[in-house]
C-alpha cells in the first residue's frame, strides 16, 4: 500500500507525565477510508492520544505523521489536515453558532465566497439550521456536539479525532452520530474514542485497544475476537505432566486444567491468533495422550476487549491448577 | 500571521459581549467620571497648579483607573480558556502561540483605549461648560497620553502573563492586582536602610516618578525603553511558556 494511503501514522510513542507515563510506546497506522476506534479503561491513554495526535501536546518520544506530515517538524500543517473534536465539546458560550463556525473558519484560512459556502454545508450536514443565530450556552448537550462537530468538518480536514462522540447523547443522536462518522470515514480517516463496545463492530474497521498505556491490540473488531478464542480439549493424561507439555507450547497461555474422571483432563487454553489445534494434537500424538475431543470457544469483541484490559496480568501459567 | 486578525477581533468581541465586559466598562467610567467631576470642581475654583494635565494625569483616581482597568481587562484572556476548556480547540487549530499570544494582547490593548477614549473629550466638555481653563499645554497632554499607554502596555502585558498561569480568572485578577500594586508602592514608599540597593532601584523603577515626566511634558527614552523592554520581555515569557505547555 502507498504511504499516501496511510493518514495517521504513529511509531513508538511515549508520553511522560511528571507523576506517570501515560504512553509506553504504542504504534498503529489508520488508512484513507477507515474508521478506527479507540478503546480502554478509564486512564489508559486514550485522551492523552488523540490531544497528542492533534498536535495539543507533545509527545515524549516517538513520531506521528498526519496525512504525510510530520506534527513536531511541521506542527501547522499537520493541524490543518486534522480535525479535533474534544471530550465534552468545549465551546465558547457566549458566542452565536454562526459567529464561532465562522470564526474557527477563518482561523483555518477560509474567507469570503468559500467561508459562507462552507458554513452553509455544514450547518445542513449537522442540522444546525434551527440553532443557526442561538448563543451556543443557550443549546442542548447534542447541539453543542453537532456544533463541535461541524468546526471538525469546515475545512473538510483529512483526518477526524474525536473524542468520545457518543458520550452523553440520546438513542437518536447516537444514530445520527454514526450515520455521519460512517460517512466521514469514506472521505478520510476517522479516529474517535469510546466506551460503547456495540458500536465498534458494525462502525470500525480497526479497534485499538489500550491497557495502561500499552497497545492491547490493533486489529479488526473481528480478528481480535477470533484471536481471543479458547481452544477446549479433553485428553487421557495425568493433569501435571500435561500441564508442563501445555506450558512448553509456544503461543498458549491462561491454561486451565480439570481432572474429569477415569484419568480424563479438560484442558482449555488461550491460544491467541495461532490454530494450536494442530500443535497440540502433535503434542498429544509425542506423548501417546489419547484425545477425546477438541473444539474452539469463540469469543464476542466484548468478552474479547474484557479480557485484554481485565486488571489481572495474563500469564503463561494457570491461576489455579487442580492436580490428579 | 493570518490567523492574529481572527484571533484578536474575537478578543475585543469577547471583551464587549461577556458580562464582565460592560461591568469593567461601567466601573471605568465610574471612576473617570468621578475624576472629570473632581477636575471640574477643582477648575471650578480658579485655575489647577500645574496646568490641567498635571491635575489630570497626576491624581490618585487616575491611578486607580489605571490599578483596576489593566486586571479587569486582562484576567479572562487564558485563564477563562483554560477553565472552560476551550483552550484546547484553540490550540488544535492551525495558530502559532505568538499569534495567539500577540492577538490576545492587542485585544486587551484596543480594549484598553477603547476605555481611555472618552477622557480626550474633557478638556472641550470642560470648556463648554465655562470653566476657566489654562491655556492647554498639547505637548504635556500628548505625553501624558503617550505615557498612559505605555505604562498600560507593561500592565497588560503582565495581567496576560498572571492570567496564564492561573486557573481562574479572579486569581488571575487578584495576582495581577497585587503585582501592579507594588509596582506602583516602588517609589512612593520610603524603603528601609537595609534595602540599600533596592532604594538605589526604586525611582528607576517607579512607575508614578515616570508619569510625573510624562505629564509634565517630559519623554524619557529611559521610561519609555523601559516600559517597551518589560511588555516585550512578558510577551516573549508568556510565549515561551504557552509553547512549553503542549510539553507538560
Amino acid at each position: 500500500m502507498a504511504d499516501a494511503d496511510w493518514l495517521i501514522e504513529v511509531d513508538q510513542l511515549t508520553r511522560r507525565f511528571p507523576r506517570c507515563e501515560a504512553l509506553g510506546g504504542i504504534s498503529f497506522r489508520v488508512r484513507r477510508g477507515e474508521i478506527a476506534a479507540l478503546l480502554g479503561p478509564n486512564g489508559s491513554g486514550k485522551t492523552t492520544t488523540l490531544r497528542i495526535l492533534s498536535g495539543f501536546l507533545a509527545p515524549s518520544s516517538g513520531r506521528v505523521r498526519v496525512a504525510g506530515c510530520d506534527l513536531q517538524t511541521h506542527p501547522l500543517d499537520a493541524r490543518r489536515r486534522i480535525g479535533y473534536l474534544p471530550e465534552s465539546a468545549p465551546l465558547p458560550l457566549d458566542m452565536r453558532v454562526a459567529e464561532y463556525l465562522a470564526f474557527r473558519g477563518r482561523l483555518h484560512g477560509l474567507r469570503g465566497r468559500h467561508l459562507t459556502v462552507r458554513l452553509r454545508e455544514v450547518a445542513d450536514r449537522c442540522g444546525l439550521g434551527d440553532v443557526w443565530r442561538r448563543r451556543l450556552g443557550s443549546l442542548s448537550r447534542g447541539f453543542r456536539q453537532r456544533t463541535g462537530l461541524a468546526d471538525c468538518l469546515l475545512h473538510e480536514p483529512d483526518v477526524l479525532l474525536l473524542d468520545e462522540p457518543l458520550a452523553g447523547l440520546d438513542p437518536a443522536q447516537v444514530q445520527a452520530m454514526q450515520e455521519w462518522l460512517i460517512e466521514a470515514g469514506r472521505q478520510g480517516a476517522v479516529l474517535f474514542s469510546t466506551h460503547v463496545l456495540s458500536e465498534v463492530e458494525p462502525l470500525c474497521q480497526q479497534a485499538l485497544i489500550l491497557n495502561a498505556g500499552r497497545l492491547a491490540a490493533a486489529d479488526s473488531p473481528e480478528r481480535i475476537a477470533r484471536a481471543s478464542a479458547r481452544l477446549r480439549a479433553e485428553l487421557f493424561a495425568p493433569a501435571d505432566r500435561l500441564a508442563a507439555a501445555l506450558e512448553a507450547l509456544p503461543g498458549a497461555s491462561d491454561i486451565r486444567l480439570q481432572p474429569i474422571a477415569d484419568g480424563w483432563t479438560d484442558v482449555g487454553f488461550h491460544s491467541g491468533p495461532e490454530e494450536l489445534s494442530g500443535s497440540l494434537e502433535d503434542l498429544a500424538a509425542d506423548h501417546h495422550w489419547p484425545i477425546r475431543s477438541v473444539r474452539r470457544e469463540s469469543r464476542t469483541f466484548a468478552e474479547a476487549y474484557l479480557r485484554l484490559t481485565s486488571a489481572l496480568p495474563i500469564v503463561k501459567n494457570p491461576p489455579q491448577r487442580q492436580a490428579s | 500571521m493570518k490567523a492574529f486578525l481572527p484571533l484578536w477581533k474575537r478578543e475585543l468581541q469577547a471583551f464587549f459581549l461577556t458580562s464582565i465586559g460592560p461591568v469593567v466598562a461601567a466601573f471605568f467610567l465610574l471612576i473617570t467620571g468621578t475624576h472629570f467631576w473632581l477636575l471640574a470642581s477643582r477648575l471650578a475654583q480658579g485655575p489647577a497648579d500645574g496646568g490641567l494635565t498635571a491635575a489630570f494625569f497626576g491624581s490618585p483616581v487616575f491611578w486607580l483607573a489605571m490599578l483596576v482597568a489593566s486586571p479587569l481587562l486582562t484576567m479572562r484572556l487564558f485563564a477563562e480558556e483554560y477553565r472552560s476548556g476551550t483552550m484546547e480547540s484553540l490550540m488544535t487549530a492551525p495558530v502559532s502561540e505568538t499569534e495567539v499570544v500577540l492577538a490576545k494582547y492587542a485585544g486587551a490593548c484596543a480594549a484598553f483605549l477603547l476605555l481611555w477614549l472618552p477622557t480626550l473629550s474633557y478638556p472641550f466638555v470642560l470648556e463648554l461648560c465655562g470653566a476657566r481653563l489654562p491655556p492647554l499645554d498639547w505637548g504635556a497632554m500628548a505625553a501624558g497620553y503617550l505615557g498612559t499607554a505605555l505604562i498600560g502596555a507593561s500592565f497588560l502585558a503582565l495581567g496576560l502573563l498572571c492570567s496564564l498561569f492561573a486557573r481562574h480568572q479572579v486569581v488571575a485578577a487578584i495576582a495581577s492586582l497585587t503585582l501592579l500594586g507594588l509596582l506602583l508602592a516602588l517609589g512612593s514608599v520610603e524603603l528601609p536602610a537595609r534595602l540599600d540597593s533596592v532604594r538605589h532601584l526604586a525611582p528607576v523603577l517607579s512607575v508614578p516618578l515616570h508619569m510625573a515626566d510624562f505629564r509634565s511634558g517630559i519623554v524619557d527614552s529611559r521610561a519609555v525603553t523601559l516600559h517597551l523592554s518589560a511588555t516585550v520581555l512578558l510577551l516573549f515569557t508568556s510565549i515561551r511558556i504557552l509553547e512549553a505547555r503542549r510539553l507538560r
